[in-house]
């Protein structure tokens, strides 16, 4: 799906502009975490020892317009009124790479790999809230 | 004199609502007038009282009540409650209100990470409520419980001002199911107006299926202080 993108972005059509926006919401660290804690568990049993988990929520959002600091505001508001509740979340918003920057690299299953090189591929706009 | 019609008490039956008809049945067996409402609807059809009853509304999507809280109705029942009319939410009900900061805090899953269902013991710790004046303090209730995430969390402070208001007005006894703080089964707002509790009192208003007739005060009380104040 992601090749249609950028095949479509190369071609003549004039694309609106498109950002990712990626909006993680995790439990508080006070705040229990069942699910964080029966995924331990079962790590446990499986033999991956010393591995504790806690779950949250990831939340990719297609920004359509033109990325700008308001439209980054929008966003937060978005998820400080939906997406998380600040009473037991915390949630952390930071802007991901369009899809067709990361044709070149092949499969983007390395997503969380920090690469010292290549600042542009994860945009490090990450803001903290909540 | 003809029949007493008893007040108009209105349901609210979100997509996925599960007890809706069952406090509307409890509203009619206890002498009040029931009357359906839908989450899409932006009235709130002259009732005198709203319950949001419990169930998996928006297939508890998001987080419990996260999507219900912001149902065309709910701006209505918000302004309600905010001037006043009582208004009981009964577990998925009681997300509701907390998603909806109509009362504070939150609750999780539960940490026992199961469902849970069964008769629960409750002790009744504030009457001075809309809906539990017919209680009396202290008293021992039973009332079905059954639910995943049922787990009543606050911070310290938020706690500790419930507590010194009396705003915890049902605690369980005899084991906490869920992790609960404070043991904490239902609370209210400043006024007392607005009630949010995890156990089901509709379910508790018949011999026929329920092992205890408790849940009636409830119903009764807001008769109670809806014909008084007319």
């Amino acid at each position: 799906m992601s090749c249609d993108l950028a095949k479509l972005s190369r071609s003549r059509v004039r694309l609106p502009a498109m950002a990712r926006v990626v909006v993680d919401v995790m439990p508080k660290p006070e705040i229990l975490d069942p699910q964080g804690k029966a995924v331990t568990g079962a790590l446990a049993r499986l033999g991956f020892a010393g591995m504790s988990v806690r779950q949250g929520k990831r939340f990719e959002i297609e920004l359509e317009g033109e990325l700008t600091d308001e439209r980054l505001d929008e966003v937060r508001r978005a998820a400080e009124t939906l997406l998380a509740n600040t009473v037991i979340e915390t949630f952390n918003v930071r802007v991901e790479a369009p899809p067709e920057s990361s044709e070149k690299e092949g499969a983007s299953e390395s997503g969380d790999q920090d690469d010292e090189d290549e600042p542009t591929e994860q945009a490090e706009l990450a803001t903290q809230a909540g | 004199m003809g029949p007493k019609i008893g007040p108009k008490i209105g349901v609210v039956t979100f997509p996925g609502s599960l007890d809706d008809q069952d406090a509307l049945r409890a509203i009619r067996l206890c002498g009040g007038e029931p009357v359906p409402l839908w989450h899409g609807n932006e009235t709130l059809d002259g009732v005198e009282a709203v319950i949001l009853p419990g169930g998996f509304s928006y297939g508890d999507y998001l987080r419990c009540g996260a999507i219900s809280r912001f149902a065309p109705v709910m701006a209505e029942v918000i302004k309600a409650a905010e001037a006043g009319m009582p208004v009981l939410g009964i577990c998925n009900g009681f997300q509701i209100l907390c998603e909806a900061h109509l009362l504070p805090g939150a609750l999780i899953r539960n940490d026992v990470r199961v469902f849970v269902c069964k008769d629960q013991d409750l002790r009744v710790e504030s009457v001075d409520t809309t809906w539990t004046s017919d209680f009396t303090r202290g008293q021992i209730i039973n009332v079905v419980l059954k639910n995943g995430e049922g787990g009543y969390v606050a911070n310290e402070e938020t706690l500790q001002r419930l507590e010194d208001e009396g705003r915890v007005i049902f605690r369980y006894v005899n084991g906490n199911p869920n992790g609960s703080f404070h043991d904490i089964a239902g609370i209210c707002n400043e006024r007392g107006n607005v009630v949010g509790l995890m156990p089901h009192p509709e379910h508790n208003v018949d011999s026929l299926t329920g092992p205890t007739q408790d849940g009636r005060a409830f119903f009764n009380s807001v008769f109670n202080f809806l014909t008084a104040k007319v």
